[in-house]
């Protein structure tokens, strides 16, 4: 009997230490850690108000970081995923009018078009044409957002009534009832992050989504083997446009106009997210939904700053410093968990 | 018979790699494949499974004649490749990895769980008790090899060519893998099998086929020749011309200027202990990867972990980091110039003058005049052909490079002057005039020299003294007339340790 317990004992404790070992315990614990602060330093923090604003808030950035995840992982990245989601925005205003409900449908079909098309001419380059990414993504955002200000030289544009529905159900006019049901249970922002990630878990079971880390980890070796490479990478950028074509409907739910600048903050803040989410920007290594992790600790630190009163003039330089500070956390506790490790195997 | 390959001719860039090659392989029979480094037996094997392409000759398999241009056309005709440099991805687990390119789709998803058995399967054969969930990236060298050789069995091929796979490998592990190639043989699979390891290729194979220089030179059926070794290494070396003892033997005097004792670092360099005297060249011979490099790095200091006590003029140092060997003038001209010794993209000049800068104390203000008439000085006395001191080193040629390695340390002081097979891809004029450079460095200068260098005739040319390495170690210590291709190839291959085994 002693010798059974014991057995389960020590299976126990291992299973635990290869928990602690992941990669995705660290950048969890930081976000344990933010969501607590926030949560002590916002009044209000679970009222359904702040829950619904803050959902609001966090989604865009969660759906632009989980994309650029996929083409990090695949060995590259995306520079123009930014200048991408404006270009959707301004071409979903464009074919809109506001008072033909049909014509929002067209925008939807449009709009997806142009995001596949924006994958497609990335992923020649990146792929096909072996152009380094970083270089490749750098002239593309300029041409998406020359062709955004083609369209919408200015902010505005008009939305069909019912397109808040991505935004807002209850404000939507024109919807079915039931869809109307659907969005006062769950917040249309979380439904699209919801898609995003019911995306990714099919892809992740495909030959892509193996092919998407073997092509990250080891190009030439995936090239040895038989796998089309320059598909793959391809294909990653197409997934990345799915996810921004899902961030645009959002925007243009909330904001009702498209602006052929409004994405350009973003595009840097989402590859920051992937990475303090814990994904190795050298490829093949990490889980998509880290990003998401990633996305909301970036989220929460923006909080922090917003009630922790601290002056206006400090809070870029303190956001950070936190995040600095949340990484060199992570980063010292892997190695000290490596060398735990180590010891035991010795 | 499988496969038959006739007059196969395959060039480098000039240099012939093979010039007339033949090869049969029978049906569920395993074929082993010999010959020194450069004989072309890698090459034929590649030209096989398409990852080169043959210049002339052609290739009859099953009876048809087939030419691949790449190694997956091959892979779904039954070819399949273990490549001695690893086609793994480092970040998928092992099954990943030995499904990977072939996996069974399962309704929308992939068909994990029959993929998992497969590798389960093989792997338990190779390898017991290594866990398939594991990423590459956590294995060490062996286990990869190990699932590098799994990859090429699941895709259930009729031809299998390894090409040193046992180079990696322990000894219970080699001897699963032969229970498993005879296995796979009695199944009807074909095996091609390269190995450096007399005692392997005498317990595996079924023939053999030996190259020389880029053909084929003899087939040997050891079902109706026998086994016999002395025969096969005769055929390796060539009919041994017993080569005229020319050189004198010079006068060294026994000062020891390095002594090193007890080297160990992991598996690539067990227990090495030797001196070397002032004024002398001391060569390192054996097979490719024998830990050759490695020794000379760690010599350079390469290596934090490695073990040893060292000498220099009966002083003792510690050779853990690369400024201790370069403070003690113990200098490396790597093997990889292009990786590691040179900045191709600078001048001739400033990579003469980068050792400098980084050792000696500078003036505030470089004296480029002096430098530069320094830089011109070292040219005309290597010959290196260059258009100016200010051309790009990366435009030079492969032999013009290598002496800018050479040369960018001629004002120092040299104790020690390491040389990773320094004439690798030179051609022969440059040859000539670099090491003829370093024996009147040696001869002027009393410079003691460790050369390391894959062709045999270098060796015998210039050397003193020859150390034979095999698997990290030195087993044998060549002198004077001793050091002949006979020889070194003898000991390289550790025949007469092979013969007290079997």
């Amino acid at each position: 009997m002693s010798k059974i317990t014991n057995v389960s004992i020590d299976s126990i404790g291992s299973s635990m230490k290869k928990i602690g070992l992941k990669q995705e315990v660290s950048s969890i614990m930081i976000l344990l850690v933010m969501f607590t602060i926030t949560a002590i330093l916002q009044d209000n923090f679970f009222e359904p108000n702040s829950v619904v604003r803050n959902i609001n808030a966090f989604a865009p950035l969660i759906l632009l970081a989980m994309g650029q995840a996929v083409v990090i992982i695949s060995g590259g990245l995306d520079l123009s995923a930014g200048a991408a989601l404006s270009l959707l925005t301004c071409v979903l205003t464009y074919v809109m009018k506001q008072d033909d409900p049909i014509t929002g449908v067209y925008a939807i079909v449009i709009a997806f078009a142009v995001a596949v098309l924006i994958g497609v001419i990335n992923g020649i380059g990146i792929g096909y044409l072996r152009i380094p990414p970083v270089i490749l993504t750098f002239a593309t955002s300029y041409i998406w957002l020359g062709a955004a200000l083609f369209i919408r030289p200015t902010p505005g544009g008009e939305t069909v009534k019912w397109f808040k529905v991505f935004y807002d159900t209850k404000s939507a006019e024109g919807v079915p009832a039931f869809v109307k049901a659907i969005g006062s249970v769950f917040q249309p922002a979380l439904v699209l992050v919801l898609v995003g990630c019911l995306i990714w878990y099919v892809i992740s079971k495909t030959k892509i989504g193996r092919y998407i880390y073997a092509v990250g980890s080891s190009n030439d070796s995936a090239y040895a083997t038989g796998i089309n490479t320059a598909k793959v990478q391809m294909m990653a950028c197409i997934i990345n446009s799915v996810f921004i074509f899902l961030a645009a409907l959002f925007f243009v739910g909330q904001n009702q106009s498209g602006d052929a600048r409004m994405g350009d903050p973003m595009t840097l803040k989402a590859i920051a997210a992937v990475v303090v989410g814990g994904i190795a920007l050298t490829g093949g290594r990490g889980s998509v939904y880290l990003a998401i992790v990633g996305a909301l600790i970036l989220s929460f630190v923006n909080k922090i700053i917003f009630f922790a009163d601290i002056p206006n003039a400090y809070q870029t330089l303190v956001s950070g410093l936190i995040i600095i500070v949340a990484i060199a956390g992570s980063v010292a506790y892997s190695y000290i968990n490596k060398k735990a490790v180590g010891k035991e195997s010795k | 018979m499988i496969l038959e390959v006739k007059g196969v001719r395959k060039c480098f860039g000039g240099v012939v790699a093979l010039s007339d090659g033949n090869l049969v392989c029978r049906l569920g029979k395993i074929t082993g494949l010999l010959g020194a480094n450069g004989s072309g037996k890698s090459t034929i094997s590649k030209i096989i499974t398409g990852v080169y392409n043959a210049d002339c000759g052609e290739i009859n398999y099953n009876g048809q004649c087939v030419k691949y241009k790449n190694p997956n056309e091959a892979r779904l005709d039954g070819i399949a490749m273990v490549f001695q440099n690893l086609s793994l991805i480092p970040d998928l687990t092992v099954w990943q990895n030995i499904v990977l390119g072939a996996e069974q789709k399962k309704g929308i998803g992939l068909d994990n769980k029959s993929a998992k058995e497969i590798s389960e399967k093989i792997i338990n054969k190779l390898h017991p008790g290594l866990d398939i969930n594991k990423k590459v990236n956590q294995l060490n060298p062996g286990e990869m090899q190990i699932v590098e050789i799994a990859k090429a069995i699941s895709a259930e091929p009729r031809l299998l060519i390894l090409d040193e796979p046992t180079a990696a490998l322990e000894q219970a592990q080699v001897k699963n893998l032969f229970q498993y190639m005879r296995e796979l043989a009695n199944q009807g699979v074909s095996m091609i099998f390269t190995s450096h390891r007399m005692w392997e290729v005498m317990e595996i194979c079924d023939d053999v086929i030996i190259f020389r220089n880029g053909e084929n030179v003899a087939s040997i059926d050891f079902a109706e020749e026998g086994k016999d070794a002395d025969k096969i290494i005769s055929y390796i070396t060539g009919d041994a011309k017993k080569s005229e003892c020319e050189i004198v033997d010079r006068e060294i005097s026994g000062e020891a200027v390095l002594s090193i004792k007890g080297m160990n670092y992991g598996k690539h360099l067990r227990d090495i202990s030797f001196e070397l005297k002032k004024g002398e060249v001391l060569g390192i011979g054996g097979l490719a990867g024998q830990g050759q490099n490695e020794l000379l790095l760690a010599l350079a200091g390469a290596y934090p972990d490695m073990k040893c006590e060292a000498e220099i003029n009966g002083r003792k140092i510690k050779l853990t980091k690369p400024v201790n060997a370069v403070r003690n003038s113990i200098l490396l001209v790597p093997g990889d110039r292009q990786l590691e010794g040179l900045f191709l993209k600078d001048s001739v000049y400033k990579n003469t003058i980068f050792p400098k800068l980084a050792l000696k104390r500078q003036p505030l203000f470089i004296p480029s005049k002096k430098y530069r008439m320094e830089c011109e000085n070292i040219v005309k006395t290597l010959s290196i052909k260059t258009h100016t001191i200010d051309t790009p080193v990366g435009t030079l040629s492969g032999g013009n490079q290598q002496k800018v390695v050479v040369g960018k340390w001629l004002s120092f002081d040299i104790n020690v002057l390491l040389l990773a097979d320094p004439a690798k891809g030179v051609d022969i004029g440059a040859k000539r005039d670099l090491y003829q450079y370093i024996v009147d460095m040696v001869k002027e200068k009393n410079t003691s020299v460790i050369l390391y260098a894959s062709d045999c005739e270098e060796l015998i040319q210039y050397c003193d003294r020859v150390l034979i390495m095999y698997e990290g170690q030195i087993v044998d210590s060549l002198e004077g007339c001793n050091i002949n291709e006979d020889e070194i190839i003898s000991a390289s291959m550790c025949v007469k340790r092979t013969m007290e085994v079997g």
